[in-house]
């Protein structure tokens, strides 16, 4: 019931914030400097002033700002986030059309970056100050500086150009066509088409930008893991584990390691509420249509509707996860269900 | 229990890498190159081509297209009455079997080829044309104005289109090839929401259609859009001329053009449309791969607005002189790489009537610094030069903007750049021609020299620069008189007469045409630069 009560509270937030962010962004694109029919039409169409009415028109451009945001909000009520100035479609079809691919990276690049973010954070408290922790350490703090186009580039040129060890930019190769929309995730839909190869060439070219992905994410949940993990070592319900005799890997196992997950659990939380929100330069070097693309076209075109709608979608994305982590919280640790 | 878990989630990740690096490794494969296939997945044969382009685009219906590379796809699916075979070649009938303009200039009759059909097996007919062209006019789209100048038509009968003209048009010919005035199957756009009436604008709901297939008469037919990924055509088996050997073309977007070098090098696509200098020196050498640089239409010009308030010293013309003088024209082909050209004049080198490239010897520094002498600032001056974000094909137009910088302060011409994004302003003040100093491009909209006719005075671009009729009221007659010629030697004589009058005089200083970077696999015959269609794939066959 409690559990019940939490998630129904998370909600409601949900709904208003969702609402707060709505007028924000669009008090924002409106105060920005920015013309969509400047961006959007040619220099001959603009010339033409019958072509610039129609195309205000067309999109509610001539209407005063006020009159735009009631529209806005009554629409958005409706689940209808508008029609995008750049593709003359309807934003959340565009969302629903981009999103999939990034979900698909996202998932992937987090998998890799908190199973061994977090192997390599045990593995370096375990051997702490060794040449292994050392290396752990300047793995990590790697991954986290590291320029992410620039890796791109690097593991592009060596492990598909130069050793044709994994696949090139697409999520998939030409010899296949993309699968039929289930959920829009690739391998997923390939899997229930029934087709396995497709399904691993779409897995296999997840590996390269993934990994890059992966790679930040990764940094921090090491880092975050060891220095955890070594406090936690340092209490005493640990010393008097140790002194009935469990030994190390046990210890670390079922005492220690549940202890220093909560951190660890909100570091990969805002890992991937920040994977889904697209990565522009990543996706563009890896030719990969997801939504980091889409916002960087519509921001070009001052696709306002376009524009709103990807800060909504990455807005919620935050706030489910953030309230998933809270209740997964809940789950590791009983302990914070009490509170 | 726990350490189940973690090993049973490592195993997991261990099995799904090692099985996905082994799906991996048939990328080696060339695109075309060899018979792979898979089951349940479509095989990419030897008569596959892969086309790699830099940007994805708002829409492939013809009523709507303005951008650059929906053309490469309104070519190969939809046909015009009039086509460019050849990039620098005059229009030369494609649907249209002859023509005839009438005495006065004023009314042009077509006559259609026999026995052309769409690919939904229809046959094409006089009323298709009207409509397609109607169609495009009434929806007040970016590319409405092509059809300016055709006031009216009529369809005497089902072969025969009469063009009305509102004034002589020596360049409606090539307004005819645009893409926007591709020939629309009727009755099919018709059943899916499409209209050509007056109210087009509001009423006319294809557009979502025609951007998820095709509906035209051209060699191939649209068979998949995925909007931002790819475009698939394949073979139109309706297909009334001779179709070349490529059964099958695949358009990828690939913006970065390191991806695409790459991709092209181990044949994962046969056309590479966005390579640059850096990308074009990695394939030096390769083997099977061929590479064309070549110049565009695509032009960078710097304007300087002839009225005092916006632009100060920079409107008087001796400064405009100097500052020609001063610019080092082989520095700008440099910065734009290897294929660029600085034109003569106003227009183009490839177009009818051209008169080639400026003197590579024309920058004179002592000549620029007299010439400030006598318009009083023998010590130079200060001056604000506003950029845009913008990119001539992938050159910043900032980059251009700092050579101009750096050149100018060779005769103490101090340049301030001042930048200004061109939705946030810089779009509104080009327009509203209140720009002082500036480094513009422009790109033709339609493959024909009249195109260059809007910089003279008082057309489109040249009251953007303050240069009104009445500054220069011989030049801007040269405007009616180019587009009354409708004779091509008379239309060269002319648009001689206006390159000589700008070569040294005006507003504007051509300072580069962008060049075209493609890398191809050598395989394929008949890769060309081509402006109007950014690759016509009509013309690529497999050797």
């Amino acid at each position: 019931m409690e559990q019940l009560k939490f998630v129904g509270k998370r909600l409601a937030y949900l709904v208003i914030m969702l609402f707060g962010v709505a007028t924000l962004v669009f008090i924002l694109t409106k105060l920005i400097p920015g013309d969509p029919t400047v961006a959007n039409l040619s220099q001959r169409a603009l010339n033409d002033p019958e072509v610039v009415a129609a195309y205000k028109a067309k999109y509610g451009l001539d209407q005063p700002i006020l009159v735009q945001y009631v529209l806005y909000i009554k629409n958005l009520l409706q689940f209808d986030l508008g029609t995008s100035i750049r593709t003359s479609k309807p934003v959340l079809s565009e969302l629903a059309r981009c999103y999939p691919a990034t979900i698909e990276l996202a998932l992937f690049s987090i998998l890799i970056a908190a199973v061994f973010g977090i192997l390599f954070g045990v593995i370096s408290a375990i051997r702490r100050n060794s040449i292994l922790d050392q290396a752990v350490r300047a793995v990590s703090v790697t991954g986290v500086s590291i320029p992410s186009f620039w890796f791109a580039l690097l593991v592009l040129y060596f492990f598909y150009y130069k050793l044709h060890i994994f696949p090139g930019p697409g999520r998939l190769d030409n010899s296949f066509s993309a699968p039929a929309t289930v959920t829009g995730l690739y391998v997923l839909d390939s899997f229930l088409e029934g087709n396995i190869p497709k399904a691993l060439d779409a897995l296999s070219h997840l590996i390269l930008p993934g990994t890059v992905l992966a790679a930040f994410t990764m940094g921090l949940i090491t880092r975050t893991t060891r220095s955890n993990l070594l406090d936690v070592m340092s209490m005493d319900y640990i010393r008097t584990a140790r002194a009935k005799g469990i030994g190390k890997v046990g210890l670390i196992l079922h005492h220690a390691l549940g202890n220093a997950l909560i951190p660890v659990l909100t570091v990969i939380g805002l890992g991937l509420g920040n994977l889904l929100g697209g990565m522009v330069l990543v996706e563009t070097i890896f030719n990969w249509p997801g939504v980091g693309q889409f916002a960087y076209e519509s921001v070009l075109s001052a696709d306002f509707p376009a524009i709103i709608g990807v800060a909504l979608l990455i807005a919620l994305n935050y706030m489910i996860i953030n309230t998933v982590v809270d209740i997964l919280y809940g789950v590791i640790d009983p302990r914070v269900r009490c509170q | 229990m726990k350490k189940r878990y973690l090993a049973a989630v490592l195993s997991a990740v261990l099995v799904m890498s090692c099985t996905a690096c082994g799906g991996g490794q048939d990328n080696n494969a060339s695109a075309g190159g060899t018979e792979e296939s898979t089951e349940g997945a479509q095989s990419s044969g030897s008569s596959t081509v892969v086309v790699a382009m830099g940007s994805g685009f708002a829409t492939v219906d013809p009523g709507y297209v303005y951008e650059k590379y929906p053309p490469l796809i309104v070519n190969a699916c939809y046909e015009n009455l009039f086509k460019f075979y050849d990039n620098d070649s005059a229009p030369e009938p494609c649907l249209a079997d002859s023509y005839e303009f009438s005495e006065d200039n004023l009314t042009l009759t077509v006559k259609l080829k026999e026995g052309i059909t769409f690919a939904s097996g229809n046959p094409m007919t006089s009323a298709d044309v009207l409509f397609s062209i109607n169609r495009c006019k009434n929806l007040q789209g970016n590319p409405s104005f092509i059809a300016d100048t055709i006031e009216s038509m009529e369809a005497p009968d089902e072969q025969t289109i009469v063009f009305h003209l509102t004034q002589e048009d020596s360049a409606i010919l090539s307004k005819l090839t645009y893409s926007a005035l591709a020939i629309l199957d009727s009755a099919v756009v018709k059943e899916n929401g499409g209209t050509d009436a007056e109210d087009a604008a509001t009423t006319d709901t294809a557009q979502a259609y025609l951007d998820s297939t095709s509906a035209g008469s051209g060699m191939y037919v649209m068979t998949s859009y995925i909007p931002d990924e790819e475009v698939v055509l394949e073979k139109n088996p309706n297909y009334w001329g001779e179709a070349t050997n490529v059964d099958k073309y695949i358009i990828k977007i690939q913006p970065d053009s390191n991806t695409q070098m790459m991709t092209l090098s181990t044949g994962d696509i046969d056309v590479a449309l966005n390579m640059t200098d850096d990308t074009m020196a990695e394939l030096a050498g390769a083997e099977n791969i061929g590479i064309i640089n070549g110049a565009t239409k695509t032009v960078g010009f710097v304007m300087m607005n002839m009225k005092e308030e916006y632009s100060g010293p920079v409107s008087n013309p001796k400064v405009q002189q100097a500052i020609r003088k001063a610019l080092d024209y082989s520095g700008f082909q440099i910065i734009c790489g290897e294929g660029t050209l600085t034109p003569y004049s106003v227009i183009q080198s490839g177009f009818m009537g051209s008169k080639g490239e400026r003197a590579t010897d024309y920058t004179n520094l002592e000549e620029a610094k007299a010439l400030l002498a006598e318009a009083g600032y023998a010590d130079g001056f200060d001056v604000d030069l506003t950029v845009s974000d913008l990119d001539m094909e992938g050159i910043l137009l900032t980059d251009l903007a700092q050579k101009v910088k750096d050149d100018l302060s060779q005769v103490g011409i101090n340049v301030n750049i001042v930048s200004q994004p061109w939705a946030a302003g810089y779009g509104d003040a080009y327009r509203d021609g209140t720009l002082g100093f500036t480094v513009m491009y422009w790109g033709t909209d339609y493959n024909d020299p009249n195109v260059q006719l809007e910089f003279l005075p008082g057309a489109v671009v040249g009251l953007r620069a303050g240069w009104s009729e009445e500054m220069n009221p011989e030049l801007a007659a040269l405007y009616q008189e180019t587009m009354a010629a409708t004779d091509n030697d008379a239309r060269i004589a002319v648009l001689e007469q206006v390159q000589d009058a700008m070569y040294e005089d005006g507003p504007f200083i051509m300072i580069a045409q962008a060049p075209a970077h493609i890398g191809y696999n050598s395989r394929l015959d008949g890769v060309a630069i081509s402006d109007p269609y950014a690759l016509d794939v009509t013309l690529i066959n497999i050797k």
